[in-house]
């Protein structure tokens, strides 16, 4: 009865706070979907690295470390690279055109590089497509930790988050998802971090070593490559980085550079990623899912025997449960939602801005004003929502799957048009259409019949196909326009070259 | 990434974190040795580490002192 009081006062809180970023927001569109591009450095890392970290860095990434051991951080480490590279090498030269020429989602502005409301229409399906399951991972990730906790169905807690999303999505828009994001990632890095040291303490009292020690002695493979199912030999592992690196083609990460205040933030960002987010957020599930989690699962007398396949998806949670007080499991719980609420609201977000401005209101009615605008968006975010419940109620894969197997190929497809769109300046809207076509059409026939992947990921021959026939392409058809090459490269370089 | 690659810094740094990455994936075939530094970090958590600092000390150095746009 406690922990459901204690979510629920949670909730209030949450939604207190959405009726506040409703009272402070301007009412214009670029205020509601983009925070009216006045978001500075400190909210913007803290908005970025939560929109990356979610329930899927709570249960699902140390779930698969847990199963097949230390191999997949090499996911962690290509995703803060992708992250870095997207700070590095797009995001000033996409923030600048967006901002001088008021786009308010990056498929508007590949859309218009390009010249094509055919590209807008298919990169906006490929999207809706790979993140709408990613939104699901988030709500049950909730309910599987309200299912460990109190013994509700998941659905319970795919209810729950679900109905605080709308709230804060519809009041507060862009700017309240970041806000939200700063303070609930902090509650969700204190639970994850607090509850690691907290069970070390008291399960372990010499420390890690002598976790380790355990591992070494009960399951060895658990602290080497390729892992006790023999899934991370080299070249698997250096795959796994590369499909990592993808991370800079998330659309919901992506169009957090929109919202930067200046260009200076794309100075620090790479530091912070790298030191705050690589070195040191990270180790936390690092921990967790390589060390803590399997070391107290293959000790004698352990009150979490090993578990695998989908069960494992609670693991940290069922050790969180058995082993620390009810109070302090509830406290983690808060955690997860505030973990999957940080996340989910961005993606909602973003997929509701490509509903809104890329689909009816770039393709059907295109004089419509802000306030149309707006309202759009509001129906969007309630119908992308109910599809990710169904899909979330649905559960026909393990949680890691969500992100690694479905949303992330899907990303990458669009990502060649991005990359050439804003670097390349030779790239052409053949060129961008074959390849996103053809690598989407790929991934869907290798969904279905699993051989044509020729047993890699799905992101890797998919996108080797669609760069391919993008560069190809591209180089065999009449080159952009001046006026193209003028708003997309000589403009962004002369504002991007004057003083901050 | 147009500004980096137009002149020689940026070009340096660029193949230094092409490098970081090679030298990541070089390390994989180790990893089946059972070795933990301090009793507890693993090879390719360490490893990991590592290719982060070098992208860090690289990007310090680039972003700070060359980068057309600073």
């Amino acid at each position: 009865m406690g922990t459901v009081l204690a979510l629920a006062a949670f909730g209030i809180c949450i939604l207190l706070l959405a009726v506040y970023g409703y009272k402070v927001s301007a009412k214009t569109a670029e205020d509601y979907m983009l925070a009216g591009r006045g978001i500075g450095i400190a909210v913007m890392f803290f908005f970025a690295l939560f929109a990356i970290s979610s329930v899927w860095t709570f249960y699902a990434y140390p779930s698969i470390l847990y199963r097949h051991g230390p191999g997949f951080v090499y996911f962690i480490w290509g995703c803060v690279a992708g992250f870095v590279m997207l700070y590095m090498f797009i995001g000033p030269r996409l923030w600048a055109v967006c901002r001088m020429n008021r786009f308010l989602s990056p498929v508007e502005a590949l859309a218009a590089r390009y010249k094509s409301p055919g590209l807008r229409l298919v990169a906006s399906i490929v999207l809706l497509g790979s993140i709408i399951p990613y939104i699901a991972d988030q709500s049950l990730g909730v309910g599987l930790g309200l299912e460990a906790i109190l013994g509700f169905p998941p659905v319970a807690g795919i209810v729950y988050i679900s109905l605080l999303l709308v709230v804060i999505v519809l009041l507060g828009g862009m700017r309240i998802t970041a806000w939200v994001n700063v303070v609930l990632g902090l509650l969700y890095t204190v639970a994850f971090l607090g509850s690691l040291i907290y069970v070390v303490a008291r399960v372990f009292p010499n420390g890690l070593s002598e976790a380790v020690s355990v591992l070494r002695s009960q399951a060895p493979a658990l602290l080497t490559t390729p892992g006790p199912a023999a899934i991370f030999r080299p070249a698997a592992t250096s795959i796994v980085f590369v499909v990592g690196m993808l991370a800079f083609s998330w659309p919901h990460v992506i169009i957090g550079t929109m919202t930067a205040q200046d260009k200076t933030i794309f100075k620090w960002m790479p530091g912070l990623a790298l030191v705050v987010a690589g070195m040191l957020f990270y180790t936390i599930p690092f921990l967790w899912g390589a060390v803590v989690a399997p070391a107290i699962s293959h000790m004698p007398g352990s009150l979490v025997p090993p578990v695998s396949g989908k069960e494992a998806d609670g693991i940290v949670q069922m050790i969180i449960t058995s082993y620390l007080p009810p109070w302090f499991s509830t406290f983690v719980l808060m955690g997860v939602i505030a973990a999957a609420i940080s996340t989910a609201a961005v993606q909602l977000m973003t997929a509701s801005i490509v509903v809104a401005r890329d689909i009816i209101h770039g393709l059907f009615w295109p004089r419509s004003g802000d306030r149309f605008l707006i309202r759009t968006t509001k129906f969007s975010v309630i119908g992308i929502l109910a599809a990710s419940m169904g899909i979330a109620y649905w559960y026909p894969v393990e949680l890691a799957q969500y992100l690694v197997g479905i949303a992330i190929p899907g990303f990458a497809q669009w990502a060649p048009c991005l990359v050439g769109g804003i670097l390349w300046k030779r790239a052409t809207r053949e060129g961008a259409l074959v390849g996103l076509v053809a690598g989407t059409i790929y991934l869907i026939v290798g969904f279905v019949h699993r051989p044509v992947l020729l047993g890699l990921h799905p992101a890797i021959p998919t996108l080797l196909v669609n760069v391919c026939l993008f560069l190809i392409t591209s180089l065999l058809t009449d080159p952009p326009d001046e006026r193209v090459i003028r708003v997309f490269f000589d403009e962004v370089e002369d504002f991007l070259s004057k003083k901050a | 990434m147009r500004e980096i690659l137009s002149h020689r810094p940026g070009r340096v740094f660029v193949l230094v974190l092409f490098l970081a990455v090679v030298g990541l994936f070089a390390m994989t075939p180790f990893f089946h040795n059972p070795i933990t530094l301090w009793g507890w970090v693993s090879l390719p958590f360490a490893s990991g580490i590592v290719f982060l600092a070098v992208w860090l000390i690289a990007y310090l150095i680039y972003f700070f002192k060359y980068w057309p746009f600073r």
